[in-house]
């Protein structure tokens, strides 16, 4: 790996549930709107908002950490430090399958009704998160 | 006086009531204690999403437009929808809790004017306002049992696209929390956000305000309307947890005032059973005693006349 990637900045991801990672790390990728961001050592100031996907970390070590998110943001401030805050975060590893599959079918179906704006966006963001979360544990989980 | 197989009876029902109540006790305070440990994991989030939240309206550049930046004073009072969010419990025996929390309410509705709505949380609540035929959200159930953070992200899914759709104005939120070793009913404004619209109308008018100018992708409202959502979800959290734990604490409570009641019954109702045996003993030995007195008796006055005979003959 080339010289100027070694340079790490401290990361904070968290939740409700308490915190996800605290430490230094080389680099993360999150889920934009648009697709997905990188953000590197002595990345300029800036807030961003995060939706349903995948978050990437790369620990000091090189080892890379995964975690699936859904909607929040990322700060990142002048002094070299990064802060996520995410409503939920979970390691791939601790997703119940069966169950992710099964909350896929029940939102497929629901899309399929009619139903009011309100419950077709509730179908819809439910939609997406079981998708995510389907893909993430087929991927990451061995 | 009540006889002795009724007292006797009597003591056994008041036994098994202590028993039931104690274990309530027992289940109450291992709940509380649980739930105190959560609340204690969410605080960092919960600081950190209000820091950031600071950081970015401070920072907005004019001309920003968001539900969550609206103060909603250009509406006036009688005009204002109100949404109210009750956390009451599923079940009665602990104590004053549910009906504290319900007179707060219904003393809140007498002041303010304009529409309201009720979003209850638990049973005995929604019970109590359905029956009074108050406005209550029908689609609005949850129960207050074990909180969690599915639950807390439901409610205010639910919440904020009301708010954000405009069929509520304001919402506040009332809940009981522990204060010391006392339960404490709360009232407090949920949405909109009182300091972000502070900051807001402070940052905007002060025209010498320098604003540090950095990336906010992809735009400053998508940000606040995933940051906010965020907030409003680690509060009814918060409040979901300090209500369960008043909750507890309540019943922990009125269920201690229980079994010491039930320790002063039995302790009377034993004293009277003791008399009571005792009299019955004595009345006993008393029978007997002058049962036998009067066999006694009759047998001498068959003697003597027995012996009154022969000396005859």
């Amino acid at each position: 790996m080339s010289e100027q990637n070694i340079k790490t900045f401290h990361l904070q991801v968290m939740s409700v549930n308490g915190t996800f990672y605290d430490d230094d790390a080389l680099e993360i990728i999150v889920p934009c709107e648009d697709g997905e961001m990188a953000i590197l050592y002595g990345h300029e100031e800036m807030i961003l908002a995060i939706y349903d996907g995948i978050l990437k970390i790369k620990k000091p070590d090189g080892e890379w950490l995964i975690g699936v998110v859904s909607i929040g943001s990322l700060q990142v401030t002048t002094d070299n430090r990064c802060i996520v805050i995410v409503n939920t975060v979970e390691n791939p590893k601790d997703i119940d399958k069966r169950r992710a599959q099964e909350a896929y079918e029940f939102a497929m179906e629901h899309l399929q009704q009619q139903q009011s704006i309100k419950e077709f966006k509730k179908s819809q963001a439910g939609l997406a998160r079981a998708l995510t979360r389907l893909k993430a544990a087929s991927r990451y989980q061995e | 006086m009540a006889n002795i197989k009724e007292i006797k009876e009597r003591i056994n029902s008041i036994s098994d009531t202590k028993k039931i109540t104690n274990a309530m006790y027992l289940i109450s305070s291992t709940k509380l204690r649980k739930a105190r440990k959560l609340l204690g994991d969410t605080e960092p989030f919960f600081y950190a999403t209000k820091d950031m939240i600071e950081r970015l309206v401070t920072n907005l550049p004019e001309g920003v437009k968001n539900v969550f930046l609206e103060s909603k004073e250009e509406i006036p009072e009688e005009k204002k929808r109100r949404g109210y969010i009750v956390f009451t419990d599923d079940k009665g025996l602990a104590g004053s809790y549910n009906h504290n929390v319900i007179r707060a309410v219904e003393e809140r509705l007498l002041e303010d004017k304009g529409n309201y709505k009720l979003y209850v949380i638990g049973e005995v609540g929604r019970y109590h306002f359905i029956s009074r035929n108050m406005p209550v959200d029908q689609f609005f159930m949850f129960t207050s049992a074990n909180p969690t953070l599915h639950r807390a992200r439901k409610i205010s899914a639910e919440i904020v696209n009301d708010y954000q759709e405009r069929t509520i104005d304001e919402f506040y939120i009332c809940y009981t929390a522990m204060k010391g070793g006392t339960c404490e009913t709360r009232f407090e404004k949920l949405l909109p956000l009182d300091f972000i619209t502070q900051l807001h109308k402070e940052t905007m008018e002060d025209q010498s305000f320098y604003r540090d100018e950095f990336l906010m992708e992809p735009s400053p409202s998508a940000i606040l309307d995933n940051i906010v959502p965020n907030y409003i979800t680690g509060f009814i959290y918060g409040a979901l947890v300090e209500a369960f734990c008043s909750v507890q604490h309540s019943r922990m409570q009125a269920m201690d005032s229980a079994n010491k009641n039930a320790e002063m019954m039995m302790e009377s109702l034993k004293r009277s059973y003791n008399r009571q045996r005792q009299a019955m003993i004595t009345q006993e030995i008393t029978e007997v005693v002058s049962g036998a007195k009067a066999l006694k008796r009759s047998k001498e006055a068959k003697m003597k006349a027995m012996k009154r005979q022969e000396v005859k003959r």
